[in-house]
């Protein structure tokens, strides 16, 4: 069994993934979307010179990439003994969940509401089960406090 | 990333433009003339003079029709070129109202416009770097939502969050919390300013310095009246907006420096290098037209080339407001809650009707021109 976990910032669903991997002898895949869609997200702002735009979204990716890197560190922590990696990509991060889910996978883990990036403005779920390949296991997220 | 040659990337912008383009031409040409001779509730012409259903508006709720119901929430990828040309046709828009004023007419204006704004833009960061710290908001909370409530909404944000660590959750709550706010003004504004019987002058001060979002601005004023010419709404909303933005440096200033007096860690902070980097260099090309203008470069009011410019503005800013409209998502701003959304709600509000009620109390109907 081949497990894919969608990467965000609520504990539950790694708990809950590994456990699912342990129970089953599965192999665990986590993925983590650097988010690029604050471009378009600020699309509103036709008023900022050049320089000042292009500081924000550096400092916008620099900002994911440590995100990126600290779950990095924290996932493989907890990950030992189960076959599997991390991958990390850049893009929408709906659109690549379902690309990475499409390649094999049998199951997606992943939170509901999902809070990666600008996700947490969007239905993510709706928009990652349209045409998902594969079951897909919601974990509820804590209430933030 | 698939690389594109200049051909490839020009090519890439045709249909998002088209679509654009496209819009406005059946919006100008067919639709809004034929709601003009309508008669709905004895009234010929309802839609557009009581409900300011003009070409602008349409614009604008088309585009937002396209990202939210035809596009599904997301501007499609071989539409996503032509969509990114919103900012420059609104840049170049206002690079072509600098023709509208004169350096004499300017001066006239400009001193009760940069005395409201510095007032409303200083005033509104203060009192939301105050309030922040009564709802116990985090400092750089405090610091996006007083640049974005006090000056330009989503641009002087974006100004600010690299400067004062802002966190992209947080961020993403203020921006939908600031368009959320500017778009309800948007549409209510003009009502407002119709059923008071305010002047083109008092509308766009009025707007210009109570509505957050500069794109939302411009909009309204020409919601109220969509002539381009010396003396209508937008011609006035455009000198606030313009100080407005001409203030973003400085406001990220003061604020990043209030940011950084009171945390642990220490950052330089110089008002050259941030006004090296944060300064809109378009104003530069408003001034220059506004220069030609005054040297009577343009011919004189009435003139031919006067005429084709505005009409060729008419045409750029409501091209630009189609993909304003498309960059709307219902959705994302529905989502605005937490902290930024009280701090918003309550500093918009009060901004908004202080502005008004100044406005109405101490500003003319009558225009300097």
């Amino acid at each position: 069994m081949k497990i894919l976990l969608a990467l965000d910032d609520n504990p539950r669903s790694l708990a809950e993934a590994l456990r699912l991997a342990r129970e089953r002898g599965a192999t665990l895949n986590a993925l983590f979307v650097i988010d690029s869609t604050w471009e378009m997200f600020t699309g509103h702002d036709w008023l900022s010179g050049c320089n000042s735009r292009i500081g924000f979204l550096e400092y916008m990716h620099t900002t994911e990439e440590e995100t990126a890197a600290a779950t990095a560190i924290a996932f493989k922590k907890e990950v030992e003994g189960i076959p599997g990696e991390l991958l990390t990509v850049t893009g929408d991060v709906a659109e690549e969940i379902r690309r990475e889910a499409e390649k094999g996978y049998d199951l997606l883990v992943m939170s509901s509401p999902f809070t990666r990036g600008l996700e947490m403005m969007r239905d993510t779920v709706a928009r990652v089960t349209k045409k998902l390949p594969c079951d897909i296991f919601l974990v509820k997220a804590e209430p933030k406090k | 990333m698939e690389d594109k040659n200049i051909f490839g990337k020009l090519l890439a912008i045709v249909p998002g433009l088209a679509i654009m383009v496209g819009t406005l031409f059946v919006l100008r040409v067919y639709v809004e003339p034929w709601m003009s001779q309508v008669t709905l509730f004895g009234y010929k012409g309802w839609l557009v003079k009581v409900m300011s259903l003009n070409y602008i508006v349409m614009s604008i709720l088309l585009g937002m029709f396209y990202r939210n119901v035809l596009f599904g929430g997301k501007i499609p990828g071989w539409a996503e070129d032509g969509f990114r040309t919103t900012r420059l046709f609104i840049k170049i828009g206002v690079i072509m109202l600098g023709s509208l004023y004169t350096f004499d007419k300017l001066l006239k204006v400009g001193g009760v416009a940069i005395t409201l704004i510095v007032a409303f833009v200083f005033g509104t960061a203060i009192f939301i770097l105050w309030l922040g710290k009564r709802l116990n908001a985090d400092r750089s909370v405090s610091s996006v939502m007083a640049a974005a409530c006090g000056v330009c909404g989503v641009s002087a944000s974006v100004a600010t969050a690299p400067g004062v660590r802002a966190k992209p959750v947080d961020l993403a709550l203020c921006i939908a919390t600031i368009l959320g706010f500017g778009i309800a003004s948007m549409f209510v504004s003009p009502y407002i300013g119709k059923l008071l019987n305010m002047s083109d002058y008092q509308f766009g001060a009025w707007v210009g310095t109570g509505i957050l979002n500069s794109g939302q601005v411009l909009a309204t004023c020409l919601a109220f009246n969509p002539i381009f010419a010396p003396g209508t709404a937008v011609a006035y909303g455009e000198i606030w907006n313009v100080v407005r933005v001409i203030s973003i440096p400085f406001v990220v200033f003061f604020i990043t420096a209030w940011y950084w007096k009171n945390e642990a860690a220490v950052e330089r902070v110089s008002l050259s290098s941030i006004i090296a980097s944060k300064f809109p260099i378009f104003v530069i090309g408003f001034v220059g037209m506004t220069a030609l203008s005054s040297l009577h470069i343009l011919g004189a009011e009435g003139s031919e080339t006067l005429r084709v410019i505005r009409e060729v503005m008419a045409w750029v800013f409501g091209v630009g407001l189609v993909g304003l409209g498309a960059y709307i998502d219902v959705r994302e701003i529905k989502a605005a809650g937490g902290t930024p959304l009280k701090i918003g709600l309550i500093a918009g509000l009060l901004k908004y009707l202080l502005a008004l009620i100044i406005i109405l109390a101490f500003i003319p109907k009558e225009g300097a021109f």
